[in-house]
This record gives structure tokens, sequence and C-alpha cells, in this order.
């Protein structure tokens, strides 16, 4: 059994378990709310609750007060739904965040063509609908005989809204993928739900940004660059693509093509595996090594995007961070199971890296 | 006309903003004169994250509240007696060293929350610092009105303000509040609210409130609650600090890196009495400090400073020297207070059997060989009615004022020495970390007031143990020496005694 967790000033609307709490269920969403002690005895994680019905559970009476239950406050880290319920939280508002609502969609598989080797690409034309995104958004996709939903980044701008493209890579041994791979023709039917996820642009800070992407994770950076140059952002605009080898890369003509008509927009694939002696005239080395070499190691003033596999994401974060840029200016989008969460300890030192 | 509603986080704007405006007849510099000689370097207040968004007004509501229930069930631990309800009259000794050590302590953060909310200039900064120097008054007090309570039945409790600024052991915590509340506000708020109520706190907070809860002190436990939902804020405001000045500048690394490695190293050496008190004072145990520490040190700290790597923050020097150690500070610690019970206003004992086989399991590597047969062998003496005394005045580290009794990382059986020469006097140390924290800043710590010093600078009363006991209001053959044949235990045996007869 699950209920509708409406989550304001976000406007946003999430799936919650019976038996979850609602900071469990925000945090799975990657929506972060203040928390500290996790188990209802600090207050750090108070909302309001503005409708439906709660329960307090094990929220202690001094972290949450008489008076405070009767004027509609939870503890967020205690709190399981009884009913759909509307919470407002201590969230930063994100003046670029649009409402959209979350809905499902039937599509049509239009074609799927090889990027790479390994990496496939998807058009899903939506049944008599269109889809109101932003970019940098995802979607989860459902496939026929694979449990749950798995989640892919939108690849084409907001523009393009009567179907979605995704870039998938094959991961050996993964259900979704392979089924994709394997079996997913062009005339399939096909369900999926979205836009998810708060990894898109910030546009209303303006100044220069970098994406720094990995492998297919350079899917969203190309939404949010073409859309940011469809409306005509003037300010630069860098992209680091790396892949392992010259055989992994895609996506290489388009956004060569694109910097001969943008002038302010660096596009830069990196190889991180390619053989020493091949004739590859680019860059070698990580995204993170190429990117500290590119800024001689100074990120102060950037607004990073940064998409890609999780270790790849650490190494940048490290580069931006001891390059001064810190967690306000660096965006990226977790993916994170519920045995992730449990893997690492983690402090409480950032909120969203 | 329609206005959107404000959120949570606007409104606290709203409610704080304009705290920070620029003086016109006095220039800034003047009206703060206390934030730059640090070296700390601020280029834009605005970017203080404030972690706690509440308002002066829901925040006397919300204490009000709070203190109600706590007073509340302070009024029925008393109504109730809840004293003779306890585990035993031996936990009230880890009480005592708890209120004794500590609640003025919370004056001084008290005081220091105060100094620093008047002298940063950040407005988020200023309330934070605020809330928090009135959260700390509110703990004193309700700590004072446990020691009230307690100090109708029990020793050694009744002069603890006097007590604090004179008696040898109390000089430990009295000294790390000084030397950070006569720092400049930037490193106490790293002292205190990160190092003390962030890095170090789960240490002494956590053990000594289960250590309440399993031995029936349920006032004790009442307060802990209360204070919990504080410490978070607290908590995160020790966060907030530490982040906002590693990102304002990076000249501020290397300043905030020398505050992080001192302060560890001094709440180490501070929280060697809670370890003492964990290990040896709890009639029930909760857990060993070993295993508190590997919990909330190795493990949290782990991740934290895992973190704090991105800003280019080290582990605080020293803290492998301390893990080290947390196999045995707890039991040279003791071995100090049952050798020099006769000066302490609480009482001591030898561990019993089953507190023996206790301590050797949860410390397998250490307390069979350099420990237990020390403990084994005092308790013999006092069977034979030589119970041992040390009458000589220890020598004390001019940092952590310690008496030094710690050993040579590495070699438990030898004592470590250090020492420094400073405008030709020697200063001596109980360790590289009390040593180094002396050398980065000699003019401060020469001028340390040193309990043992001062009894023979002739400065504390008279020249015996008593005319020195008297000078320190301690109510000399009460407060003091072994539990077994104190007052303490004799009102104990007499409440059990009737309620013995009762069930009878």
């Amino acid at each position: 059994m699950t209920y509708q967790l409406v989550i304001e000033p976000l406007g946003e609307c999430i799936e919650v378990a019976e038996d979850q709490t609602i900071l469990d269920a925000c945090l799975r969403q990657g929506v972060y709310l203040p928390y500290a002690c996790g188990h209802g005895l600090c207050g750090t994680c108070k909302i309001s609750v503005l409708d439906g019905e709660i329960d307090h559970a094990d929220a202690s009476n001094f972290a949450l007060m008489d008076f405070e239950r009767s004027e509609g406050k939870t503890l967020a880290c205690t709190a399981r739904l009884k009913s759909d319920v509307t919470i407002e939280a201590d969230i930063e508002e994100e003046p670029d965040q649009r409402r959209i609502q979350i809905r499902d969609f039937t599509a049509t598989v239009e074609r799927v063509e090889n990027l790479t080797h390994d990496v496939k690409s998807l058009r899903l034309r939506l049944d008599e609908q269109t889809i109101d995104f932003q970019a940098g958004q995802y979607i989860n996709l459902t496939l026929p005989g694979v449990e749950g939903t798995r989640a892919f980044s939108i690849a084409n701008p907001p523009q393009e809204s009567d179907y979605v493209d995704l870039q998938i890579r094959l991961l050996p041994g993964g259900k979704g993928t392979s089924y994709i791979h394997q079996t997913l023709k062009a005339g399939d039917k096909i369900t999926l739900s979205g836009p998810y996820g708060r990894c898109f642009v910030r546009k209303s800070r303006g100044g220069p940004l970098l994406f720094l992407a990995g492998g297919t994770g350079v899917s969203s950076p190309r939404a949010m660059i073409l859309d940011l140059l469809a409306e005509g952002y003037a300010e630069p605009i860098s992209l680091i693509h790396g892949v392992r080898t010259r055989a992994d890369l895609y996506g290489e003509a388009e956004f060569t093509a694109l910097t001969k008509v943008h002038p302010n927009f660096r596009y830069i694939p990196a190889l991180s595996s390619e053989p020493e002696t091949s004739d590859w005239s680019g860059e070698r080395g990580f995204v993170h090594d190429v990117s500290e070499r590119l800024y001689d190691g100074l990120f102060e003033g950037l607004t990073a995007y940064l998409c890609g596999p999780p270790p790849m994401i650490e190494a940048c974060v490290n580069t931006l961070m001891r390059g001064r840029l810190f967690e306000k200016h660096i965006l990226t989008e977790r993916f994170l199971t519920a045995n992730d969460a449990k893997k690492t300890a983690k402090s409480p030192l950032f909120k969203t890296l | 006309m329609s206005v959107k509603k404000l959120g949570l986080r606007q409104r606290y704007e709203h409610m704080t903003r304009g705290l920070d405006w620029e003086t016109s007849y006095q220039p800034m510099d003047k009206v703060f004169p206390y934030d730059q000689f640090e070296g700390i370097k601020i280029k834009d207040w605005s970017a203080w994250e404030d972690p706690f968004r509440l308002t002066m007004d829901s925040y006397w509501k919300f204490q009000a509240e709070k203190e109600r229930k706590l007073y509340a069930v302070l009024d029925s631990f008393a109504q109730n007696n809840g004293q003779t309800n306890i585990s035993d009259a031996r936990y009230i000794n880890a009480v005592k060293l708890f209120l004794t050590g500590i609640s003025p302590e919370e004056y001084q953060a008290h005081r220091g929350f105060a100094f620093a909310g008047r002298h940063l200039r950040g407005a988020g900064t200023r309330v934070a610092a605020q809330m928090q120097s009135i959260d700390e008054l509110r703990h004193l007090q309700t700590q004072v009105h446990t020691i009230s309570h307690y100090n109708k039945f029990f020793d050694g409790l009744g002069e603890f303000p006097h007590m604090h600024d004179r008696v040898w052991y109390l000089s430990v915590p009295k000294s790390f509040f000084d030397d950070a509340r006569s720092a400049g506000p930037f490193e106490f708020m790293i002292a205190i609210g990160f190092a003390f109520e962030y890095l170090l706190t789960n240490l002494l907070f956590v053990p000594f409130m289960s250590g309440a809860a399993y031995n029936g002190d349920m006032s004790t436990v009442t307060f802990g609650f209360s204070a919990q939902s504080d410490e978070s804020r607290h908590m995160t405001l020790g966060i907030e600090v530490i982040k906002f000045l590693l990102e304002q500048h990076p000249d501020n690394l290397p300043i905030v890196q020398k505050w992080v490695d001192k302060w560890f190293w001094r709440g180490h050496r501070l929280l060697g009495l809670v370890a003492m008190m964990m290990d040896y004072m709890l009639p029930k145990k909760v857990m060993s400090w070993k295993e508190a520490w590997d919990i909330y040190f190795v493990e949290a700290g782990g991740s934290l400073f895992q973190d704090l790597g991105r800003y280019g923050l080290k582990m605080p020097k020293y803290a492998d020297i301390a893990t080290e150690e947390a196999e045995h500070i707890s039991h040279q610690n003791w071995a100090v207070f049952y050798q020099y019970t006769h000066a302490a206003a609480f009482h001591t004992w030898m561990p019993d059997a089953e507190h023996l086989d206790w301590l050797s399991a949860k410390y397998p590597n250490t307390f069979d060989k350099y420990y237990r047969p020390r403990w084994e062998m005092w308790a013999k003496m006092e069977k034979e009615g030589k119970r041992f005394y040390n009458g000589a005045l220890p020598q004390l580290c001019q940092c952590c004022q310690i008496p030094m009794a710690y050993t040579e990382p590495g070699d438990p059986t030898t004592i470590c020495f250090r020492s420094s020469k400073y405008k030709d006097d020697t200063y001596h140390f109980c360790s590289d970390g009390c040593k180094d924290i002396f050398d980065a800043e000699p003019e401060k710590f020469s001028q340390a007031w040193l309990p043992v010093h001062q009894i023979f600078q002739g400065n504390c009363g008279g020249p015996t143990v008593p005319d020195v006991l008297n000078w320190y209001h301690l109510n000399n053959g009460v407060d003091n020496m072994d539990y077994v044949g104190s007052p303490d235990e004799k009102i104990w045996n007499e409440w059990h005694a009737e309620n013995t007869r009762k069930a009878v």
C-alpha cells in the first residue's frame, strides 16, 4: 500500500510506502530535508503537515512538543503516512524549478540505433501526447518481465516534446539494459513515467557553465546544452565528455558542429584508456584530471553539472572542491537505492554530494 | 490582493534580515574588533547557511514548554525519592564528577557563545550563537537543579562553584574552557562549536545519558532528552562553522587545521574523565570506553574526516595515538583518582571480581597485562589495612593539567614525559599532543594556573593536605576517600535496610 506525498514549497509529488518514513521517502527521491539524528530525538527534520493524516510514531516528547503536534508539526524521520498527505518543509526554493506533474505515458519504440559497440540510442515516440520536462530530468521506464523501473536521463531538449531519446549502455548481467539491447525493437509498445529529478540548469544564476560527463552520462548534458543554446544562453559553456577509448566515443560530430555555430560552446572529448600509439590527438585522461588541467585547478565562479558513474562523480567533486567550487555550485543527480544508502557511512557534512 | 504565502525559509529570513547593517558613526572594524586578528578571511558573510531556521519568538515558546516538562520530571523524581531507586550509590560519584566538572563549563560555553554572537559580523552566525548561548545557560540551570536535589542526600556537590576554581582535577575542564574563551571568536567556534559540540559530543553525551538510564537516574535521562534537541542545533552549527570557514578563503585551511588538531587533542584529554566514568563508576555498565571510541570517533569521525578531506582538511594530528590510548586511558585515570582519593570530592573503590572480569573481556589487549595485577595488589593491600594513598603531589601537564600518568605510545610501562624551554623556564607535558599545543602558543600556556604549583607557592591555604582541602571547601572525611565507609554508603544502606524491612 502506498500513499501520495506532496512536498511544499516544491510542489513535488512522490509515492510513499505505508511503513516508510517521510524522510526516507524524500531522500530517496532526491528531495533533501534537513535532518540529523534520524530517530525522532533531535527535531532537526521538523515539518508542517498541511493536509492529510500522519502517525508521529517514535517522535520524542521533547523534540516534538504537544503544542507543535496540535499545530500540525511532525518529525519527518519518524512520521508515517495514514492517508495522502501534503507537507511543507524547510527546503530552499529553486527559482529555476518548474512545477511539472509526473505522468504516465505510453510510447512506441520508433528506432533503436547503435551509438557505439555497447551503447544504443532509443527514440520513444509518445502516443498522442507530449511530455513537458526540464532539460536534465529523467524518466522511469517499465520493461516487460523486468521487476521495478529503470531510470534514464532524457537526451533530447524539452523543445522536442513528442518523443524521448535515451542513450543506454549494455551493463553485463543487467536485466533492464539486456532487454533493451537484445529484445526491444522498433514498433514495440512501452510505458514510462516522468519527468523526475532536480538536476536541471539553474539558469537564473547565470555565469559560465561546466558540464562533466562520463560515458552515457552525456545524455542529460546534451539535453541541457541544446536547450541553453536554443535559448541563446550567452555565457561560456564547456562540456568535457570522458569515455574509455575512441571506440566508446559518440556524439562527437554533433557537438563539434555546435561549437562552429556557437562560439561560447566548447567541447572536449577525453579518452582515459586509449592506446598510447593511436592517432588520437585530443585530451587523454579521466574527466577530473582533464578538467583540472583545462582550468588550471581553479573552478571558482563556475556552476558545474556532473553526470556519470559514481566513481567519476566522486573524483570530479573532489577535484572541483580542491579548486574552490563548493556544494552550492556542483549539481548532480544521485540515483540511490536502498542498498546504496546503507553501504557507505555518510557524515552530515554535505546535503547533495 | 492575494499574496503568496512565504515558505519557512523566507519567513525566517524576514525575521532575521537587517541585523547586519553597516554602521555609520563608527567604522565597522571598531565595532567588531576581534574578528580579524586570527587571520581568518571572510569574503562574504551572507554565504553563511543558517543551519536551523528558528526565530527568537518560536525559540521562547519551544523552550518554555520543554522546561515545563523537564521540571515536572525533576519534581516528580524528587517527590518520589528517585534517588533511592538508582542502581547503587556508587553511581552518584559519576554524577558528582559530571556535574562539578561540566556544569560550570556550560556557563563558560554560554558566555563564549554570547561573545561570539557579539563579535562575529554575520547576521546568521550571530543569531545562531545567541541561541546557543541561551541554551547553554538553560543547561547550567537544569543541571544546578539536579545538583540541588542530590546535594540533599549525597556529599561533594555543595561547593561546586567554589571548587571549580580551585580543585586540582576540576582545573582540567576549567582550563579547557578558559583556553577557548580567551581565544578569538573563530577559534572559539571551532573549539567549542565544532570540536567539542560536534566531533566529540556523542562521546560525552551518549555514554553519560545511557549510563544514567541504565542506572535508574531518570532526572538525568530526562535532562538528556531535553538537551538533545538543543544539541542537534549545536551540532549543525559546528558543521556549518567549519564548512563556512573552509569555503570562504583558501588561507583559512591551515589555521582551521591547526585548531582542529589542537582541540581534538585537548578534547581527547578532557574526555579521559568520561572514559573513567564509563569503565569504573557506573554500577551497571553501558559499553566500554573503547567501544564508544570506536563507534563515535573511529567510525563516525572517520566518515566525517573523509568528507572534510574534500576541503583539504586532514584527520586531526595524533588521532592514531588517541585511538591507541582508548585502551589505556580509563585505567590510567582511575589509578590516579584511586591514589589521590583523599584529595577528590567524590569516592573511589577497587572494582569487584565481576567488574574485573568485565574489564578483562572489554580490554583483552591491555587489562590483564597492565592493569588487573595492579588492581588486585591494591585490593589486597586494602584487605591488609594498608590502603595505598599517594602522599606526594603529582607533577601536572602544563597544557591539559592532568597529572603526568600517561604512558609512552607503544610502551604502556613507561610514563611519557615531554618538555619545552620558554624564556629560561622548563615546562612539562604528558604527551606530544600537549607539547605541540604549548609550543604553538607558549606565552599563553606559560601563564597557566596549575593547582600543584599553586600549592607549592603557598597560594592554596597552607602546606598540608588538610589545609588545602579546607581551602577547597572539601569536607575532609566526608566528601573524599573510599566509598566504603563513607556517609554516602551509610545513607544508601539505611534506605535499603528500610526497604527490606518494609518488604518483610
